[in-house]
């Protein structure tokens, strides 16, 4: 009993102190960390890939307009999964090492982004010029007025 | 005994109620039989072939076929066999016989059988609610198919005043009340002791208040890649037992396998968090008995893991590293030293707990001989886990039923012969050593390779199941997927370990003193929300007022509906 006792007190003994001055030095998360996640509302094309795979549902892709689509990303509800940032074609949106994402206003947890977009003649849905979808037309494969390029119509 | 010997069996004393078999494979069958031979089936199955019970899971199939069909899940541990007795029932008033009173583990799952999809089991002894609200409208069963995701009832009056039908207390004994904020294990649950001064008679529960309706999710609003990042949050402390086992689980139903390094990976994972969940649980222990000591140094030794876990995965808790066919992310070799030297330091630390801690006297008086579950009780209530090896019974889903990497690296399973509360934590600590033994033997065989398959089908056709079980920290979890159309499962059914466990609790307490009761609860590692009543006092004119459970209901009602935004 008083064997088991002792080795008990050389256990907490040669622990020392393991505590870390957190808040009051920062501490910086692994390298690899998946935190709040960012979008370069630059690099986005207005794919919509991201919201098709984020499985808390947080991403929102509207057309208000058909020459303009606005992405909004609702990270209160993000689980912090990355998924967004794993399929997204232009590396747009990224996880950041920011943990501390505590605040009283959900307005903070919210990024929008509005792309103008081009509609295409064929399907009429829009996209964010210039992208591989443009480069037929750069290249002079615009089809003719009055007709889709395909011999038809 | 195979499965073919099995069926041949059946049919030969069952005759033509044995109406079809579904196999995956030779270790895993469903075998079709008529309504009114389930009950005889089943308990053939428990008592002539040494089957144990796992799960029941309910399934609208009307759309497709115009029925409901009712799966009881069953293990041939020896053989590493599932066998799945299914009867569909005619979608009018839908019922099928009990087969609680034969298969006693099934008491919640048909309870819950009818909570969620409205089949009644005939003759169950105990048919309360399980799941649903008490206020639930009589007619809502939520996980049939014309109730839509994000639907809510309208709770009309008729439920209005229900509450829970506690049991009556035993002649002779008063109740004490437990709950419904578990004040152990900070966690929702409600537990009705029924003492005679400090002896537990009998007892009572109600649990599942934070029901979220995952399984929901699941099949009509999830898509077969959310579902991994959903299952993970279905449980706290280890949830990639839950995204390896559905992952799986997902894998078999579409006809894919995960790359040999990606099973490698979630196996180490799957051990990493079993050293990280029991490490938990022996501080969580330690706390319980007022030995807080053991809490601070337990918690102490585990954390450098979780760190680790950050550095792997990008969070020391959920992983998300799971995905049908693979894993997201490697584990490098740049890493693996670190991991080494990582268990290493845990296996030392933890060797000098445990060192420590069996010598305790009275920690040892404090729990030996209390909570006994003998192993014949132990195999009737079907519990899992530390549980049932504590038990003496060598029940390991990592043996019995291989998955991920483990059929080529197979575990040492833990066992004690005392079935009490030692016998609990014993088992628990020598499995971490296990683990860490686990994880070495591992990371020297991790065979190169991809980390995520190539041939996941475009289309996934529906109507294709598969099963799988994974031995988490608490016990075997189970996953059971019907595939559907949309891109999802037409059902997914998930068993947690703590399901089945808190099932025998009232025969653990009976005739335990009430000190002995959290300890003992705790001892199968519970992971479990509401109030009844509340006093609320202005601290400035000393006023008081009591908020009873009707007043209550109403704040909170009010309260959902003005978060509901309506
Ligand atoms: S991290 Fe996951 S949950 Fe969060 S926005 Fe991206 S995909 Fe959605
Ligand atoms: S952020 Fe990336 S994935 Fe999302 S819409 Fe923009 S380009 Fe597509």
């Amino acid at each position: 009993m008083i064997i088991s006792k002792l080795k008990e007190a050389i256990i907490c003994f040669k622990a020392g102190r393991v505590t870390l001055p957190y808040p009051f030095k920062p501490h910086d998360p692994a390298e690899n960390f998946r935190g709040r996640v960012t979008v370069d509302a630059e690099k986005c094309i207005g794919c919509a890939g991201c919201a098709e795979v984020c499985p808390s549902r947080c991403i929102i892709v509207t057309d208000p307009s058909p020459d303009k689509r606005v992405i909004e990303f609702f990270l209160e509800r993000c689980t912090y999964c990355a998924r967004c940032a794993e399929v997204c074609p232009e590396d747009a949106v990224t996880a950041t090492q920011e943990f501390e994402t505590a605040t009283n206003d959900t307005q903070d947890m919210h990024i929008k982004v509005e792309l103008f977009m081009s509609t295409c003649r064929r399907c009429g849905r829009c996209y964010e010029p210039p992208t591989p979808l443009d480069r037929p037309m750069e290249t002079g494969m615009r089809p003719p007025a009055g007709g889709n390029g395909n011999g038809e119509g | 005994m195979t499965s073919a010997e099995l069926i041949a069996k059946l049919k030969e004393r069952f005759g033509a109620s044995v109406r079809g078999v579904s196999e995956i494979n030779p270790n895993k069958v469903r075998v079709e039989v008529a309504p009114d031979s389930v009950a005889p089936v089943c308990e053939a199955l428990y008592r002539d072939y040494g089957a144990r019970f796992i799960i029941t899971a309910g399934i609208d199939s009307r759309p497709e076929r115009g029925c409901f069909d009712v799966d009881h899940v069953f293990s041939l541990d020896p053989d590493k066999t599932f066998v799945i007795v299914r009867a569909s029932v005619p979608p009018d008033a839908p019922s099928l016989d009990s087969i609680t009173p034969r298969v006693p583990a099934a008491y919640w799952a048909e309870r819950e059988l009818y909570d969620v999809v409205g089949v009644k089991a005939e003759g169950h002894p105990d048919p309360r609610r399980l799941i649903m609200p008490d206020d639930w409208p009589d007619d809502v069963f939520p996980l049939r198919k014309d109730v839509k995701h994000g639907d809510w009832p309208s709770l009309g009056e008729e439920n209005a005043d229900a509450s829970y039908p506690w049991k009556p207390a035993p002649e002779g004994t008063s109740t004490v009340v437990v709950g419904p904020f578990f004040p152990v294990l900070e966690e929702p649950a409600q537990l009705r002791l029924y003492v005679d001064g400090e002896r537990v008679i009998d007892c009572d529960y109600r649990g599942f208040y934070n029901h979220r309706g995952i399984e929901k999710m699941g099949d009509s609003a999830l898509t077969y890649n959310e579902i991994p990042f959903i299952a993970e949050r279905i449980c706290g402390i280890c949830g990639f037992i839950h995204s390896s086992c559905y992952c799986e689980t997902a894998e078999e139903a579409m006809g894919i396998r995960a790359p040999r390094r990606a099973r490698y990976i979630r196996s180490l994972m799957l051990e990493v968090e079993r050293i990280h969940s029991h490490l938990l649980w022996l501080g969580i222990a330690g706390h319980i008995i007022g030995f807080d000591t053991v809490l601070m140094q337990a918690w102490r030794v585990r954390e450098p893991i979780m760190w680790l876990c950050e550095k792997i995965t990008g969070n020391r808790k959920t992983y998300g590293m799971n995905l049908v066919g693979g894993v997201r992310r490697d584990i490098p070799q740049e890493i693996q030293p670190e991991l080494l030297e990582v268990v290493d330091r845990i296996e030392k630390e933890t060797a000098a707990i445990i060192d420590a801690v069996v010598g305790d006297t009275v920690l040892k008086a404090r729990l030996s001989g209390v909570g006994v579950l003998p192993e014949e009780k132990a195999r009737e209530l079907a519990v899992v886990g530390p549980t049932v090896r504590g038990s003496n019974l060598p029940l390991d889903a990592r043996v019995d039923h291989p998955y991920a990497a483990y059929d080529e690296i197979p575990p040492k399973v833990i066992t004690h012969p005392d079935c009490d509360n030692w016998a609990r934590v014993v088992v628990r600590l020598e499995e971490t050593i296990e683990s860490i033994r686990w994880i070495r033997e591992a990371l020297k065989q991790m065979p190169d390779g991809p980390i995520m398959a190539s041939d996941i089908p475009e289309e996934i056709p529906p109507e294709q199941w598969g099963v799988f079980v994974v031995e988490a920290p608490r016990g075997e979890a189970i996953h059971y997927v019907v595939t559907g159309g949309d891109n999802r499962p037409a059902r997914w059914r998930v068993r947690a370990p703590t399901y089945q466990n808190l099932q025998a609790l009232p025969y653990l307490i009976a005739q335990e003193t009430i000190a002995d009761v959290p300890i003992t609860l705790g001892s199968m590692d519970p992971c479990f929300s509401c109030t009844e009543r509340t006093e609320i006092v202005n601290v400035r004119s000393g006023e008081s007022k009591v908020l009873d459970q009707q007043e209550l209901l109403r704040l909170s009602r009010e309260a959902t509906e003005r978060m509901r935004g309506r």
